[in-house]
C-alpha cells in the first residue's frame, strides 16, 4: 500500500498517533527510567542522525517546490549561512536568515535573468 | 514574564509560515496544514509527513520515518513529566501537557523551572503553550494563504526556512555524540536516498545515530 493511494487524512491521523506514542511512552516510564541511560543517549543520536539526513536530502535532492531551484544555489546559500553562523559564535538566527536571504536573492536574480 | 513569551511564539509563527507555504506547494489543503501542525506539533515530523505524502512511499516506511523523526520526544518527555510531580492538578493532566511539548515549549519551561514552584508550573506552562499553539496555527494559515499570492522566490525561501533553521539549531548543540550523529546523517542522508528513496529516513537515522554514538564512545576511551 503506497501513501498516495490512501487519503491524506487517514495518513495524518496515523502520523499524529505515532508521534503521541513517544510523548505518552516517555510520560508513562518517566518515573522508572534513568534519563542518563545509554539506551536513551543512543535514541537521541538516532533522532539527530535522521533529522540531519532529512535536511541534507532536502538540500541535495529536494521533492516539491524546491526542486525548481538549482543545486548550486541551495548549496551556496547553505554554505553562506554556515559561514555566518560560525563567524558570529554559532548564532542560529543569523545563520538561518543569511542562508534564507542568500537563497531568496539567488532565486530572484535568476528569475530576473541577472545570471 | 510576558516578554519571555514573545520570542518563542515568534519563532513558532515564523517557522510555521514556511510550513504553511510548504503544504500549499505540495497541493494539500489548509485544514490538513492546520491539523497536522497542532496534531503532530513538531516541525521535523510535519516536514517528514508532507515529504512522505509527496513521495508516495509505503505506509509502513512513512510511519517508521515519522515516528523516528519524532523520537526525540521520548527523552524530552522523560525529563519533562517529573516537573509536574509536586502539584496534584499538574500531575493528573501530564498526558495532555506532553502533547503541547515542542522543542520551543520544552526549553521555555526548563528555563523557568528554577523560579516556579511545582504548583505554578502547570498554569505557566498551559498559558505559554496556548500562546505558542495560537501563534503556530496563525503562522501556518498565513503561510498557506500567502503562498498563493507571493512570487516564486519568496515562497521557495519560506519552504527552505524550516529545514535550514533546524540545521543551525542542531549545529549549535554542545553534546558531541549528537553532533557526530548529525554530521554522519548529513553525509548518509542523500547517499542512502539514492539507494532506497522510500526507506532512506529510518535507515539513515539508525546508521548515523549508531555511528555518532559509538564514535563518541570511542573518542571517550581514547582520551582516558
Amino acid at each position: 500500500m503506497s501513501a498516495m493511494s490512501s487519503s491524506p487524512w487517514v495518513l495524518l491521523i496515523m502520523a499524529i498517533a505515532v508521534t503521541y506514542l513517544w510523548r505518552g511512552l516517555g510520560t508513562m516510564i518517566a518515573a522508572r527510567i534513568d534519563p542518563e541511560s545509554r539506551f536513551l543517549q543512543w535514541i537521541a543520536c538516532v533522532a539527530y542522525g535522521l533529522l540531519a539526513a532529512l535536511i541534507s536530502r532536502i538540500v541535495f535532492l529536494p521533492v516539491g517546490i524546491l526542486e525548481k531551484t538549482l543545486l548550486i544555489d541551495r548549496l551556496g546559500a547553505t554554505a553562506f549561512g554556515f559561514a555566518m553562523f560560525f563567524a558570529f559564535k554559532k548564532h542560529i538566527g543569523l545563520g538561518t536568515l543569511s542562508a534564507a536571504g542568500a537563497l531568496m536573492l539567488l532565486v530572484w536574480a535568476r528569475g530576473e535573468g541577472i545570471f | 514574564m510576558r516578554d519571555g513569551f514573545s520570542l518563542p511564539a515568534f519563532m513558532v509563527a515564523a517557522s510555521m509560515l514556511g510550513y504553511g507555504a510548504m503544504v500549499h506547494s505540495a497541493g494539500m489543503s489548509l485544514p490538513i496544514a492546520i491539523v497536522s501542525t497542532l496534531g503532530i506539533w513538531g516541525m521535523p515530523g510535519q516536514v517528514a509527513f508532507i515529504e512522505y505524502v509527496l513521495l508516495g512511499a509505503p505506509v509502513v516506511s512513512m510511519m517508521i520515518g515519522i515516528s523516528l523523526a519524532n523520537m526525540r520526544f521520548l527523552p524530552m518527555s522523560l525529563s519533562f513529566a517529573p516537573l509536574f510531580r509536586g502539584s496534584k492538578s499538574g500531575w493528573r493532566w501530564r498526558y495532555l501537557w506532553v502533547q503541547f511539548m515542542s522543542v520551543n515549549t520544552w526549553v521555555g519551561l526548563m528555563r523557568r523551572v528554577p523560579e516556579l514552584t511545582p504548583d505554578q508550573r502547570a498554569p505557566f506552562y498551559a498559558g505559554f503553550s496556548t500562546i505558542c499553539l495560537v501563534a503556530g496555527a496563525a503562522g501556518v494559515t498565513i503561510g498557506f494563504l500567502m503562498a498563493e499570492t507571493l512570487p516564486f522566490f519568496v515562497t521557495v525561501t519560506l519552504v527552505f526556512l524550516n529545514p535550514i533553521y533546524f540545521a543551525f539549531v542542531f549545529a549549535a548543540m554542545r553534546v558531541r555524540a549528537c553532533l557526530l550523529a548529525f554530521a554522519a546523517g548529513a553525509v548518509a542522508g542523500p547517499l542512502i536516498y539514492l539507494l532506497t528513496p522510500e526507506w532512506s529516513l529510518p535507515i539513515s537515522g539508525i546508521v548515523a545515530g549508531s555511528v555518532g554514538y559509538y564514535a563518541d564512545q570511542l573518542l571517550k576511551r581514547v582520551r582516558v
